[in-house]
């Protein structure tokens, strides 16, 4: 291998990093701030202003860092880092603003579904390590929260990269393969209603893989007074809270690269600068709509669930929702194929 | 291909891939700046006052053995929410040899009529 190309893809690989920090920080917090708003307004109050997120951050930093004296101190200040880390290393295997995964060839998505469990397990390892008993519960909940939406969100992907291999796509994990050859082109009628199930089974994952009401369980401040961050404060609730940020962002580009990974430029006709600019918003509006949709109309409109209604919902009706999702993309493949839409409208008497 | 380059290769699976060199640079990128970040927050706290005692709502707090959440807790909603089957689970377990027996040789026949018909 040259040491030409090594040295460049290492440079790239360290500006990626420092640019996606920057990115994930700053818009994380930013769609925090729309979140709140958003929410507040739906509730009939004013809300804070789109700042406040940023605030709130800045406040943390000034205030002290306590570590409890039951807690194993090393493990609780390490985990909020680790958490923080892992969830924006998630960005550089994701399609970002319309380009294709910085590290596309170095990552799929089985990869990225591994990541997204490290900031989940760091919160449960700082709960167990805080030595309280209602970060104890905190982290118990956050695990069987886990435990319940890893089976809907694995049949998702197993049912996306499934239909990718039938129709003969190499690398059927891979983002750059995915956002190639987006699913709604490839599909028919029963295909297309097959998979607008997937996505809302994806959309209902999302608040509990953020902890989010009505799956927030674990940290239930009227409940169990914060839970997993009961004992958190100063710059290691900071970190928690940032990561919270960054995982929103990367849940919604995660949606977005899996279901609508279009871009406004080809459709314009635009090139170079221009075409950059409009996938930027245009890709910063679908994150925002994904939010919107999964986070904050969700966790307005309903209460919190307890942990095993949460296990329920998961395991049973949305377990079910995905695995018929699945059949109706199966279906497609087996029957529209053979049959084809003319027969099938003949059969039902339409022509 | 000497081992430095060797290590820099995607492992593959076939149908995934991965470069666990390159996620651990970026690990580490990542890791300094958000160090630095956390840098500029406030570390001290007042040591060995009650403001490093555990919240519990103004609770007293018990020795350790009583606060203690065990184990058999630990996976407490994922139990309860799918008692239903574990209950028809823990009935099916009669500890009689003979009934394991016959679920064998149920089992068995179900997997030829399977294979026989596939």
């Amino acid at each position: 291998m040259d040491l030409a190309v090594v040295t460049q893809a290492a440079l790239i690989t360290i500006i990626g990093a420092i640019g996606v920090t920057i990115f994930g920080i700053v818009f994380g917090l930013f769609y925090k701030g729309i979140d709140r708003k958003l929410s507040a307004h739906m509730q009939g109050r004013i809300g804070p202003p789109l700042k406040q997120p940023f605030l709130d951050v800045i406040k943390l930093f000034t205030k002290e860092n306590i570590v409890p004296e039951n807690a194993i101190s090393w493990i609780f200040n390490l985990v909020p880092l680790i958490g923080l880390v892992t969830t924006i290393s998630i960005l550089l295997y994701l399609p970002i603003a319309g380009f294709d995964p910085l590290l596309y060839n170095k990552g799929d998505l089985i990869l990225i579904l591994y990541l997204l469990i490290i900031p989940s397990l760091s919160m449960v390892i700082g709960g167990f390590s805080s030595g309280s008993p209602y970060t104890t519960i905190g982290a118990q909940r956050e695990m069987a929260t886990m435990i319940a939406y890893e089976f809907p969100l694995a049949i998702i992907i197993i049912s996306i990269a499934w239909k990718l291999s039938i129709d003969g796509v190499s690398n059927v994990f891979s983002l750059s393969s995915i956002i190639a050859a987006p699913i709604w082109s490839t599909v028919g009628p029963l295909g297309f209603i097959g998979f607008i199930i997937l996505l809302l089974s994806l959309i209902i994952v999302t608040p509990a893989e953020l902890s989010k009401i009505p799956f927030d369980s674990p940290e239930a401040e009227t409940e169990i007074a914060g839970g997993i961050l009961a004992e958190y404060s100063g710059r290691n609730l900071a970190m928690f809270y940032l990561t919270d940020g960054v995982k929103t962002i990367v849940m919604a580009s995660l949606i977005v690269a899996l279901f609508f990974p279009y871009n406004l430029s080809p459709l314009l006709g635009l090139e170079s600068y221009f075409a950059f600019s409009i996938d930027i918003i245009f890709y910063l509006i679908k994150v925002f709509l994904v939010i919107l949709f999964s986070v904050t109309l969700i966790r307005v409109a309903i209460a919190r669930l307890k942990i095993d209604q949460i296990v329920y919902t998961y395991w049973v009706p949305l377990t079910l929702l995905s695995l018929v999702g699945l059949i109706c993309i199966m279906w497609d493949q087996t029957i529209m194929t053979n049959f084809g839409l003319e027969p099938l409208f003949e059969m039902i008497g339409l022509i | 291909m000497s081992i430095f380059e060797s290590l820099l290769n995607t492992f593959e699976t076939g149908s995934g891939f991965w470069n666990p060199i390159v996620w651990l640079v970026v690990i580490l990128i990542v890791f300094l700046i958000i160090h630095i970040l956390r840098g500029f927050g406030n570390k001290n706290y007042k040591v060995d006052t009650e403001q490093t005692k555990p919240f519990l709502s103004g609770n007293p707090e018990y020795s350790k053995e009583k606060m203690h959440i065990k184990g058999s807790n630990l996976y407490w909603g994922f139990t309860e929410s799918l008692k239903w089957i574990f209950d028809n689970l823990n009935k099916m377990h009669t500890g009689n040899t003979s009934d394991y027996v016959l679920w064998f040789v149920i089992i068995i026949s179900v997997l030829f009529l399977v294979v026989g018909l596939i």
